[in-house]
């Protein structure tokens, strides 16, 4: 026997019956259950928020960068046209920007092949910067801080390189000494502790104004790693 | 009335992620007002107001501020304009230095260099619109000489001077010429 039998055929006193499309039936309330659905919601999304959000702060790479090959540079953080990003992570680094009529700090993280930077590795930096009455390289480790090296200095200051005849120039980025334009990186550094290039420009004219497209920027080639 | 589980599944992760979006331009726009040392307050621990502190050499594991270059020496002065006319001089004999003038959320407000100033010597007032026309009922002799920056607000901040050292050797008089640096009132 069917448990249909019991009821009127039709009567409104089956109008919560299971056979009803979903979207009529009637909504019994669940408080708990309610709760429990806004709590999640708002746990989640809190979650997602925040760790969103401190990802890309924590990855300190401004938003609007300009891009030269492996160069990245960020002309307008630092000045009240920034973007929220590069003012958040600028005030939370504290750093003071290189002003336009300053320079231009150009960044590396990646060689000219797209691979991370590793501090174990040995680089060849080679070819030709944007005009500039000055210039220095510094290498630095995955969170923008100076490394100690062999010989002391961290950097390499464009008044003292050794230049072919036609201007352009080689240096090579190692932890040991090596012959030429030598560029120390960290010692007993690993792979994890990251490595960056920065090139500040001094007084160029890309940094007031002129454009930083078609600028030659030296390449980034990975010689050899251990 | 009862939703399909799939659609209030939808519903959930579509109000999850409105709410995720608004929590993370929420949490990014209140990072500057909550910082613990911004780069005024870094300033302010070097030295009093309204002269040129000399920051320590940008060394590994001992840097003055982050992000300074290493082959620099730094001074830096912390002002405010509301307690007067800043009027900035120095003569740094080196190839190349500049200065730069930060507001106190570290914002640039202006810049320049040893080409770009047209002299060697550097002498730039700071002050606000209203100082500019009190002074100029009573004009210095060498307003003129001045490279006068105007603001609108009277702006609390500070300026950091940058002076490169070409060689070890001129470490000492780059360091005396820094200290020698004024950054005070107009008379």
């Amino acid at each position: 026997m069917s448990d249909t039998g019991f009821r009127p055929a039709h009567g409104e006193a089956d109008w919560y019956d299971e056979r009803l499309p979903r979207a009529i039936r009637s909504h019994r309330f669940n408080p708990i259950r309610t709760l429990a659905t806004i709590t999640l919601v708002v746990v989640l999304a809190s979650l997602l928020g925040i760790s969103s959000a401190y990802l890309i702060i924590e990855r300190e790479q401004p938003l609007n960068a300009v891009t030269l090959g492996p160069w990245h540079a960020y002309p307008k953080a630092g000045t009240s046209e920034a973007d929220p990003y590069s003012v958040a992570i600028y005030t939370r680094g504290a750093v003071i920007p290189l002003a336009s009529g300053e320079g231009l700090a150009l960044v590396a993280r990646e060689d000219s092949n797209g691979h991370q930077l590793d501090p174990t590795c040995v680089y060849r930096i080679a070819g030709q910067t944007p005009s500039a009455r000055l210039w220095t390289l510094t290498a630095v480790d995955g969170h923008g801080r100076l490394v100690k090296t062999m010989s002391g200095r961290v950097n390499l200051a464009s008044d003292t390189l050794l230049r072919n005849p036609d201007g352009t120039f080689e240096i090579t980025a190692a932890t040991w000494p090596h012959s030429g334009n030598w560029l120390p990186l960290a010692v007993g550094a690993r792979a994890a502790d990251g490595l960056r290039f920065v090139l500040r420009v001094y007084d160029a004219p890309v940094t007031t104004g002129a454009a930083l497209d078609g600028v030659t920027m030296p390449t980034i080639d990975r010689m050899g790693c251990p | 009335m009862t939703l399909s589980s799939r659609f209030s599944l939808s519903v959930g992760l579509l109000a999850t992620l409105c709410l995720a979006a608004i929590i993370h331009i929420l949490v990014v726009l209140s990072i500057p007002h909550n910082v613990l040392h911004s780069a005024y307050d870094n300033i302010g621990t070097y030295g009093p107001d309204r002269q040129f502190n000399l920051l320590p050499d940008v060394r590994p594991g001992e840097e003055a501020l982050p992000d300074l270059d290493p082959a620099m020496k730094h001074a830096a002065c912390r002002f405010q304009l509301a307690d007067g006319p800043v009027l900035f001089d120095a003569s740094i004999p080196v190839p190349f230095w500049s200065i730069g003038l930060f507001n106190a959320a570290g914002e640039a407000v202006y810049s320049l260099n040893n080409r770009t100033a047209g002299a060697e010597r550097l002498s730039m007032l700071v002050l606000t619109t209203e100082q500019l026309s009190i002074l100029r009922e009573n004009p210095p002799e060498n307003l003129e000489d001045l490279i006068v920056i105007e603001t609108e607000e009277p702006l609390s901040g500070f300026a950091l001077l940058r002076a490169y050292v070409p060689h070890p050797t001129r470490e000492d008089s780059i360091d005396r010429a820094l200290q020698a640096a004024s950054c005070g009132s107009i008379r």
